[in-house]
C-alpha cells in the first residue's frame, strides 16, 4: 500500500502521445469505469450455500481501521448477494483445506466471468472475488468465537491509538519465475512425486490440494482460449481474428505448460497473479511481481534475436499487461474509483539492482520497462528501481530525469547496500540477498518463499508518550492501557522518564503482538489459501498451508509509526525540562492535559527551543536512535505460537499517522491533538530545515538494519532544484550519496502549486520546502507573500 | 552611500571567528556539485539590486517575523536598551538602541526575532561543513564562501579555507572583487575556484552602483586571470542598470581578453524575492516594483556574450511568464 498523499494522480500524470492506439483505448477504458458496463472487475461473493456461510473475512482487512464500523453491513451484503455454487459430490467429507481447493476449483472452472477486451493482447480480467472459506457448521461457529474475541481486542487498541493489526493478504512475491519456467504442469508434477514419497495423511491430503488448484488454474485459462476462439469466428477484422487466435493458442499452453516466449510469459505471469487474487479475495494490495526485468529477461531476448518479436512489440506486449493490473482498483468503482484513488495497492515491481556476482544486474528489458513506465504513467504496478554502489551513471541519470519530469515520485528508490545489511541482521541467508525485492510500498522480502506479513502490525510509537504522562491510561477515555509508572512530576532525571517511557512502550508492544497473535492463528486455523501454497516456496515439503506458516521464510512485520514525533517529544523533555529547566515538568503534564490550550507560548517553546529529528543534529538524532532500536529489538525474533512467524521491524506509516493523529493526546514536541503524526522515518512536518542532505544523514544515523523491512522515507524537491542536466548531475550525487550514508528507501516529490499553496496557507508546515528563485535557494514559506504567488504561477506554468 | 570599513574591528580573542549569516546546504547555486555555503555579512559593496541586504552590514542586526510573532512580549521585558515597541502595526526596532545582544531572541518562544549574523569560529564552521562531505565527494562539490564579501573577514576566511583545504574539501570563493588587491590575492590563492563579478562596465556608473572604483575590481580581475586558477564570471542582469548589450559585449570583451581561466560565465536574472528581508530590516528596496526580465532578454544577453567569444555561458534566475513576455 502507498502513503496517502493528497495529489491529483491523473493531473500529474499524463500519457505519452506516442501510445499505440490499441494501448491508447484500452488505458482510456480502464479510466472510464463509469461507462464501461459491459466490463467492470467488481467484487464477486460466491458462496457455498450454507446458512452459516462466510465469503470475507475482516480479519484480512484490519490493517485499515476505517472499515471496523462496516464490518457487519460488509458481511451481511456479500453473503447475500453471493452466488451459490454448485459443490462437488462429497464435499463436506473432505479437510478444510482440500473444500477451500475444490470451491476454488469450481469457481475457476465454472463461475469467474471470462471477457475478453477489445483489442487486449493479455487476457484475464474479472478477479476481485469474496470466496466462502468453505467452512462446515461446527468450524464456523469456532471462527465465530474466535473472531468475536479477535474483534473485541483488535477495536480496543485501535480505539484508543496504539495499534492495529491483522492477517492481512498480499504482500508477498510468490515464485512466478518458477511456473514461467515449469508451468503449473511442472509444478503439480512435483508435488505428485512428493506425495509419493510423504506417509503423513494430511500432508498428502494438503498436496492434492495443492494439485487441484494448479489444475483450476488450467482451467480457467482454457476458458479464455475458447472465449478467444470465438471471437475469433466472429472477428471481422482479419487482423485482430489472427490476434485472437494467437491468445487462444497461448491460453490453452500456460499457466499450465512452461512459457517459450515473451508473450507466452507474460500472459502466464498475468494469469498466476491474478489468480492469487481470486484466491485470497483480496484485490492486490502488496501482491508484487518482483524483479520481473530480471526473469522475464531470457524470454524477451530469445524472442528478439530470433526475429519473433520487435521491440516495440515487446513494448505493446508491456503495456498490455501493464493495464491489467490497474484493474485491481475496480473494487472501489462505486466509491469513487477515477477520482478516489489515492492510495496505490502496490504490486511492485522491481527493475535493476545488483546480480549473484554484485555486479549491475540491470539489462535492456530494465530499460525499455522503463518507457512504459513514462509513457503509461500509470500508479499501478508500481515501480521499484533497486540503486546500489555499481548503478550505471546512465541508469541512474535516466531515473533522476524521470524524477524530475514527474512531479509526484515515479518510483520507489531502495539502496541495495542499506537493505541488505538489515536483511542479513534479520537472519536470511546471505547467498540469496542479492535476489531480495520489496513488495507493496517498500517492505523487503526474499522473492518465492517468503510470507513476511508486512503491515500486518503497526505500532503507534507516539502512544507511549502520552502514556507516560497518563501514567498508562488513554488520556482522552481514561482507560487503562499501559502500566502505571511513575507519577512524572516526581521523575528527579531523564533516565527515570526514559526508564517509564521504555515501560509503556514494551506494553504497547506487547499488547498489539499479541493481538497479531490472535489474527495470525485465526487465519492459520480457518482460512487456508491452497493456490497460494502451491507457488510459494516451502509449503508444499513443511506440508503447512501458507496461512500456517508453511512457506520457507515466515515473519510478521511490525511497522513503527510516528517514530520522529516520539523521538522530538523525548528531546524536548530532555533538553527544555531536564537540562535547562526553562520548563517544568507539571507545567508540561497540565499543558498536554489541556491540549496547550492557554499554553501557546509553552508549545511554541517546545516546536522552537528543541532541538528536532531530521536536521543532522546528533542530539535529537540520537534519540531517534534510541527509540528505534529500543521498539525493533522488542519485536524482533518473537513469535506468534500458532504458526511459528517470527516478528521483525520496519517502518511504513501507511495513513495511520493520519489517522492516529486524533487518537493521541498532545505530544511534548509540541504537537496538538489531531495534528498530523510523522511519517515513516521522516522527520515531523516542517521540523527539519536543513535541506535533504540533513535529513538523509539523520535517517542514516538511526541504525535501521533493526528494522529490516525497510523504511519509508519521503522527501520534496522543487521542479526548479532539478531543472537541468546539472541539477540532475546532482540529485544523482544526492542518491549516491544517500546510499552510503542514508537509509533503505526513498521517495522524492517533485513538489507541485497545489502543495506550494498549501505551503502558503500553512506556512509552519512546510519550514523546510525549499525552492530555488534565483541565484540561490530560499526558504519558501519566508519569502514574501507576492513572491509566493510569483513563484506558484512560475511552477503552474511548468506544468 | 555609505561606506563601509574595508575590515570591521575586531578583538583579539575573537580573530579567528568570522560573522556568518546562514549555512545553507545542500547549495546548489553557487558553483559545481552539492555544497555547503558559507554566507559572511558585511559587503564593501552596495548595489541598490542586492537580493542578501542581510549580508550587506558586517554587524549583527535583529529581525521580526510577523507572521512568527504571537505577542507573549518577552521579548519587551528582557530588552536591556528598551528598543523594542510592539504596535498594532508590528514590531518597532530603534536601530540606533539595539545593539544585537541576542536576549529578545533567546527570550522570545515563537522564534519570531532573530539576530541576523552570528560570530561563529573556523571550528564550528568547519565542523558543520563537514557534515556533508560525503555528498560532496559523489558531485565533485564543496563548500562556498559568500557573503557579503567573505574577504571583510579576511583572516577567518583564510583560516577557514586553510583548514576546509586539509580536509580535501573544494572551496569556492564567492567575491564581488571589491577589496584590496594583497587580501584578494591571498584569498585566491587559497581557493579552489573564484566565482568573480563584473557587473557594469562604465567606471561612472560602477562607482556609482556600488560604491566601489571599477578599477579596483578590474585589477582583482586582471591579475586574477593571469594566475590559471579556475573563475566562474558571473553578471547579475539587472533591468536599466546592467541589462545593455554593450555592458554585456564590454565584459565579455574584458574577459575574452583578460581572463583565459574562465571556466563559465553565468548571467543571472534579476530578481524581487528580497523585498520582505528589505522590510524586516527597516530598508528600502529601490526595486521592488521592478518587472522580472523575460526568457528572451536573457537569451539575448547570452548570445551577445557567446559573440564574444566566451563559453560556456549559462543564463539562470526568474523570469517573466512565457504569455507576458
Amino acid at each position: 500500500m502507498e502513503e496517502l498523499e493528497i495529489v491529483e494522480p491523473q493531473e500529474l500524470w499524463s500519457p505519452s502521445e506516442n501510445l499505440s492506439p490499441r494501448v491508447k483505448r484500452l488505458r482510456d477504458e480502464y479510466w472510464s469505469w463509469n461507462q464501461r458496463d459491459y466490463f467492470r472487475n467488481e467484487v464477486m461473493p460466491f458462496t457455498t450455500g450454507t446458512s452459516w456461510d462466510l465469503v470475507w473475512s475482516p480479519v484480512n482487512w484490519s490493517d485499515v481501521p476505517e472499515i471496523y464500523p462496516f464490518i457487519d453491513p460488509f458481511f451481511d451484503s456479500l453473503i447475500a448477494t453471493a452466488r451459490k455454487v454448485e459443490l462437488p459430490p462429497d464435499f463436506w467429507k473432505h479437510s478444510l483445506i482440500k473444500r477451500r481447493a475444490l470451491f476454488f476449483q469450481e469457481v475457476c472452472r465454472r463461475y469467474l466471468p471470462v471477457k475478453i477486451l477489445e483489442g487486449e493482447l493479455i487476457v484475464g480480467g474479472q478477479f476481485n472475488t469474496a470466496l466462502s472459506r468453505c467452512l462446515n457448521k461446527r468450524e464456523a461457529k469456532k471462527w465465530k468465537r474466535a473472531f468475536k474475541r479477535w474483534r473485541k481486542h483488535a477495536e480496543e487498541i485501535n480505539g484508543v491509538g496504539m495499534a492495529n493489526t491483522g492477517a492481512i493478504p498480499g504482500h508477498l512475491i510468490p515464485d512466478y519465475p518458477s511456473v514461467l519456467r515449469k508451468g503449473l504442469e511442472g509444478i503439480a508434477s512435483e508435488l505428485h512425486q512428493l506425495k509419493n514419497r510423504v506417509k503423513d495423511e494430511a500432508h498428502r491430503d494438503f498436496l492434492d490440494s495443492l494439485i487441484i488448484c494448479c489444475v483450476a488454474a488450467k482451467q480457467l485459462a482454457l476458458r479464455y482460449a475458447e472465449e478467444a476462439e470465438r471471437l475469433a469466428e466472429e472477428e471481422k477484422d482479419r487482423l485482430r481474428a489472427e490476434e485472437l487466435m494467437t491468445i487462444a493458442r497461448i491460453c490453452r499452453k500456460v499457466p499450465w505448460e512452461p512459457a517459450d516466449t515473451f508473450h507466452e510469459a507474460l500472459q502466464s505471469l498475468w494469469f498466476t497473479h491474478m489468480l492469487v487474487m481470486v484466491a485470497e479475495s483480496y484485490p492486490g494490495p502488496g501482491l508484487s511481481p518482483g524483479r520481473i526485468d530480471q526473469y522475464l529477461f531470457s524470454y524477451y531476448q530469445k524472442d528478439l534475436d530470433e526475429g519473433r518479436l520487435t521491440r516495440d512489440q515487446a513494448k505493446e506486449l508491456l503495456e498490455c499487461y501493464w493495464i491489467k493490473h490497474n484493474y485491481a482498483y475496480d473494487f472501489q468503482g462505486r466509491i469513487g474509483n477515477n477520482q478516489g484513488i489515492n492510495s496505490s495497492f502496490g504490486q511492485l515491481i522491481t527493475l535493476g539492482g545488483i546480480g549473484p556476482d554484485g555486479e549491475d544486474a540491470s539489462n535492456d528489458l530494465t530499460w525499455l520497462i522503463l518507457e512504459v513506465i513514462e509513457e503509461m504513467n500509470l500508479l499501478e504496478p508500481k515501480p521499484n528501481i533497486r540503486l546500489h554502489r555499481k548503478t550505471p551513471d546512465r541508469l541512474l541519470r535516466r531515473v533522476a530525469e524521470m524524477i524530475a519530469k514527474a512531479q509526484g515520485s515515479p518510483f520507489l528508490l531502495n539502496f541495495d547496500e542499506n537493505s541488505i545489511e538489515g536483511l542479513k541482521w534479520q537472519g536470511l541467508p546471505e547467498e540469496r540477498l542479492w535476489d531480495y525485492a520489496p513488495v507493496g510500498c517498500l517492505e523487503n522480502t526474499l522473492q518465492g518463499d517468503d510470507r513476511s506479513g508486512t503491515v500486518d502490525l503497526n505500532i503507534n510509537l507516539a502512544k507511549s508518550v502520552e502514556m507516560v504522562f497518563t501514567r498508562g491510561r488513554d488520556m482522552e477515555t481514561g482507560k487503562r492501557i499501559g502500566p502505571r509508572t511513575k507519577d512524572p512530576r516526581k521523575f528527579r532525571t531523564y533516565e527515570e522518564f526514559q526508564e517509564a517511557f521504555e515501560a509503556q512502550l514494551k506494553a504497547l508492544v506487547d499488547r498489539s503482538i499479541a493481538v497479531s497473535n490472535e489474527s495470525d492463528a485465526l487465519r492459520a486455523r480457518f482460512e487456508p489459501t491452497p493456490y497460494l501454497s502451491a507457488i510459494v516456496g516451502g509449503c508444499a515439503e513443511s506440508g503447512r498451508d501458507i496461512t500456517q506458516g508453511g512457506a520457507r521464510h515466515n515473519y510478521i512485520t511490525a511497522e513503527g509509526v510516528a517514530l520522529a514525533t516520539a523521538a522530538d517529544s523525548l528531546a524536548a523533555v530532555k533538553k527544555l525540562v531536564f537540562e535547562e529547566g526553562k520548563i517544568k515538568m507539571g507545567e508540561l503534564v497540565d499543558a498536554l492535559y489541556s491540549n496547550f490550550e492557554g499554553y501557546e507560548p509553552l508549545r511554541q517553546t517546545l516546536v522552537n527551543k528543541a532541538p528536532k529529528y531530521g536536521n543532522d543534529d546528533d542530539y535529537a538524532d540520537e534519540i531517534a536512535r534510541y527509540i528505534s532500536r529500543a521498539w525493533t529489538l522488542m519485536v524482533t525474533d518473537r513469535v506468534s505460537p500458532a504458526t511459528g512467524r517470527k516478528y521483525r521491524g520496519g517502518y511504513l506509516s501507511w495513513n495511520y499517522w493520519i489517522a492516529y493523529a486524533p487518537l493521541t493526546s498532545a505530544t511534548p514536541d509540541g504537537r496538538r491533538r489531531g495534528d498530523p503524526l510523522s511519517n515513516g522515518v521522516g522527520p515531523v512536518d516542517g521540523a527539519d530545515h536543513k535541506g535533504p542532505t540533513a535529513v538523509a544523514l539523520s535517517v542514516g544515523k538511526l541504525d535501521l538494519k533493526t528494522a529490516p523491512n525497510g523504511d519509508s522515507h519521503t522527501i520534496s524537491f522543487s521542479p526548479s532544484l532539478l531543472r537541468d542536466g546539472e541539477h540532475i548531475e546532482k540529485l544523482m550525487a544526492f542518491l549516491r550519496g544517500y546510499g552510503e550514508k542514508g537509509g533503505t528507501a526513498l521517495q522524492i516529490n517533485v513538489i507541485n502549486p497545489a502543495t506550494l499553496k498549501a505551503a502558503q496557507s500553512d506556512p509552519d508546515k512546510y519550514r523546510n520546502l525549499l525552492v530555488r528563485v534565483t541565484g540561490y535557494n530560499a526558504y519558501f514559506v519566508m519569502l514574501g507573500k507576492a513572491m509566493q504567488d510569483e513563484i506558484i504561477a512560475r511552477e503552474s506554468h511548468r506544468l | 552611500m555609505r561606506s563601509l570599513p574595508e575590515n570591521p574591528i575586531v578583538s583579539e580573542e575573537a580573530l579567528l571567528t568570522g560573522m556568518v549569516f546562514n549555512i545553507q546546504r545542500y547549495s546548489t547555486e553557487d558553483g559545481p556539485g552539492i555544497r555547503t555555503t558559507i554566507f559572511l555579512k558585511g559587503c564593501p559593496m552596495s548595489c541598490p539590486w542586492c537580493h542578501n541586504p542581510e549580508g550587506m552590514s558586517p554587524r549583527p542586526e535583529l529581525v521580526w517575523y510577523d507572521v512568527r510573532c504571537i505577542a507573549a512580549q518577552d521579548c519587551l521585558k528582557v530588552c536591556p536598551q528598551n528598543a523594542l515597541t510592539l504596535t498594532p502595526q508590528g514590531m518597532l526596532i530603534d536601530r540606533d538602541k539595539c545593539d544585537a545582544c541576542g536576549l529578545c531572541e533567546e527570550a522570545c518562544p515563537a522564534a519570531a526575532l532573530e539576530v541576523i549574523g552570528k560570530r561563529r569560529t573556523v571550528d564550528e564552521v568547519v565542523e558543520e561543513a563537514l557534515r556533508d562531505k560525503v555528498f560532496y565527494e559523489k558531485s565533485n562539490g564543496g563548500v562556498t564562501l559568500s557573503g557579503g564579501e567573505p574577504g571583510l573577514w579576511f583572516e577567518f576566511a583564510m583560516e577557514l579555507m586553510r583548514r576546509l583545504g586539509e580536509e580535501g574539501v573544494h572551496v569556492a570563493l564567492d567575491t564581488c572583487g571589491g577589496i584590496s588587491s594583497e587580501k584578494f590575492r591571498h584569498l585566491v590563492e587559497k581557493a579552489d575556484l573564484i566565482l568573480f563579478d563584473l557587473k557594469v562596465m562604465d567606471e561612472e556608473k560602477h562607482a556609482q552602483y556600488t560604491g566601489i572604483e571599477l578599477e579596483k575590481v578590474l585589477d582583482n580581475a586582471r591579475w586574477l586571470g593571469s594566475t590559471g586558477k579556475p573563475v566562474w564570471v558571473r553578471t547579475p542582469i539587472i533591468p536599466g542598470y546592467t541589462d545593455d548589450e554593450d555592458n554585456i559585449r564590454k565584459i565579455a570583451n574584458f574577459i575574452k581578453v583578460n581572463m583565459p581561466n574562465l571556466e563559465r560565465y553565468d548571467l543571472l536574472a534579476f530578481n524581487n524575492t528580497c523585498v520582505g528581508k528589505y522590510e524586516r530590516l527597516n530598508r528600502i528596496f529601490a526595486m521592488a516594483d521592478q518587472p522580472l526580465l523575460s526568457r528572451k532578454e536573457m537569451e539575448r544577453l547570452k548570445e551577445v556574450a557567446i559573440a564574444e567569444g566566451l563559453e560556456p555561458v549559462h543564463w539562470s534566475g526568474a523570469t517573466r511568464l512565457e504569455k507576458e513576455a
